[in-house]
């Protein structure tokens, strides 16, 4: 008798234990408030054939008041951008590039950076004798994890007998900046509304003893198909696009989550999803490994 | 003598009724909704110029009017050919008026709308319209920044970002 009560003051001990562990520190204890955590955008040159992105800023003055000018579009709404140059100089000096190829030298850099959104600004310099100078601008923001396009839009300048080229690219940058914006959070509406876009890749390792054609589960179906099963009751609004699926990779290119846990109103994250993919998977009896970059999840059955 | 009388006054009754039923009050839907007609003028750094039409029983009432139908249309339809292609707010004016009802009360019951007002600057003289109302043509400098700003910090849009 004196056994079980001793048990059971331990597992009340246990219990007391795990609340103190998860209980919020008071010194962070907003009182339930939950503020959505925002996109972390960044603006960044286009690069021609032939140019470096570690250096363009460095030679073009007409190009880094572009930019300027664009992030203070966004600072007028009171947004806070990453910072290109800053993150340039911090990924030179934690030898973050690997290779010489721009297109790496760019997915680098956005994945160093952390940005969700990153805006591609083109500015185009066109030199008139007889009827002016003016500059062209093109302005396309993108959705980092999927490529997906939020705003495209063209500003210009238009024709100016002048050589103060940075004032035509302020100029051009003013002509479009407003409703670029306005288009852009048309698009995180949506994003609100219907969920931001992830990526989930399921694959095997090399000594694996499973492939997607594995009959699995109490109902003894093939893996992809379970999948695919939970994604339908899991993804938000059931919004779900499957690249492709062979016997080794399954790879769901489109699916949406909320920003916010729809249960107690927290804040959303691919971790999160990633973790209840997690347990559906050793549910299976199978033994997944999961990593996490940005808004990829890769899950890898052993 | 009399019979006459009546005849001819049966007979003016008639016509006054069938020149009723004939006017514009036969169609409910264009006075329900009644044109705003509003135009973009230019746009700068934050600021929005349009040409706005407005009725009242004087200049002043016609020219309230003529800012509160710049005031709606920049939050509920956008001005195309200016920077608020869309709307502010939304397009279902009667919906969003009903989930936000105190704030607008204060825009337009307690003439808050006229702070976001920079300039209003007639462009016509008061000309009589209808019902014993008169029009005029206004060229309105709304502040764009601040209105947008007022709407965010009101919860009644979302700020930039999700």
């Amino acid at each position: 008798m004196r056994i079980k009560y001793l048990i059971l003051a331990f597992m009340l001990l246990q219990v007391s234990s795990i609340k103190v562990a998860f209980c919020q520190n008071a010194a962070t204890n907003s009182g339930g408030q939950v503020a959505i955590v925002q996109p972390k955008i960044m603006v960044i040159p286009y690069i021609k054939d032939g140019e470096d992105l570690r250096t363009i800023l460095e030679a073009d003055v007409t190009k880094r008041i572009a930019i300027t000018t664009i992030k203070d579009g966004f600072d007028k709404r009171g947004f806070t951008t990453v910072d290109f140059i800053a993150k340039l100089k911090a990924a030179k000096d934690n030898n973050v590039f690997t290779s010489e190829n721009q297109s790496d030298i760019k997915s680098q850099i956005i994945q160093f950076s952390g940005a969700d959104v990153y805006v591609q600004a083109e500015v185009i310099v066109e030199r008139s004798q007889t009827s002016g100078q003016s500059i062209k601008l093109i302005l396309t923001a993108y959705e980092a994890s999927t490529g997906n396009s939020l705003s495209n839009k063209v500003g210009e300048s238009g024709k100016f007998y002048t050589e103060d080229f940075n004032k035509l690219a302020s100029k051009a940058v003013e002509n479009c900046i407003e409703d670029f914006l306005n288009v852009m959070q048309n698009k995180f509406t949506e994003i609100v509304n219907n969920g931001k876009s992830i990526i989930i890749e399921v694959s095997f390792s090399a000594e694996s003893q499973s492939k997607m054609s594995t009959e699995i589960g109490t109902d003894n179906l093939p893996l992809s198909d379970q999948l695919e099963m939970w994604m339908e009751k899991n993804a938000y609004k059931n919004s779900y696009h499957i690249q492709g699926t062979t016997d080794l990779k399954m790879i769901f290119d489109d699916v949406k989550i909320p920003l916010k846990d729809q249960t107690n109103g927290n804040n959303y994250n691919p971790n999160k999803f990633a973790l209840e993919l997690f347990k559906f998977i050793k549910s299976l009896g199978l033994q997944p490994a999961k990593e996490i970059k940005g808004s990829t999840i890769y899950m890898t059955i052993k | 003598m009399k019979l006459n009388l009546l005849l001819h006054l049966t007979g003016i009754i008639i016509l006054i009724s069938l020149i009723n039923s004939c006017s514009y009050k036969t169609l409910p839907t264009t006075e329900t909704f009644p044109a705003t007609e509003v135009n973009f003028l230019s746009g700068k750094e934050g600021t929005i110029t349009l040409r706005s039409v407005g009725t009242g029983v004087n200049i002043e009432d016609a020219i309230n009017s003529a800012e509160k139908n710049a005031i709606n249309v920049l939050l509920f339809r956008g001005i195309p050919g200016s920077e608020q292609k869309t709307a502010l707010i939304g397009i279902n004016e009667t919906e969003e008026i009903n989930i936000h009802k105190e704030y607008f009360t204060r825009l337009y019951g307690e003439d808050r709308y006229k702070t976001f007002v920079m300039s209003s600057i007639p462009s016509t003289e008061l000309i009589k319209y209808k019902a014993g109302k008169k029009s005029i043509t206004v060229d309105i400098k709304i502040n764009l920044v601040a209105l947008r700003t007022d709407l965010e910090q009101n919860n009644i849009i979302r700020k930039f970002g999700f």
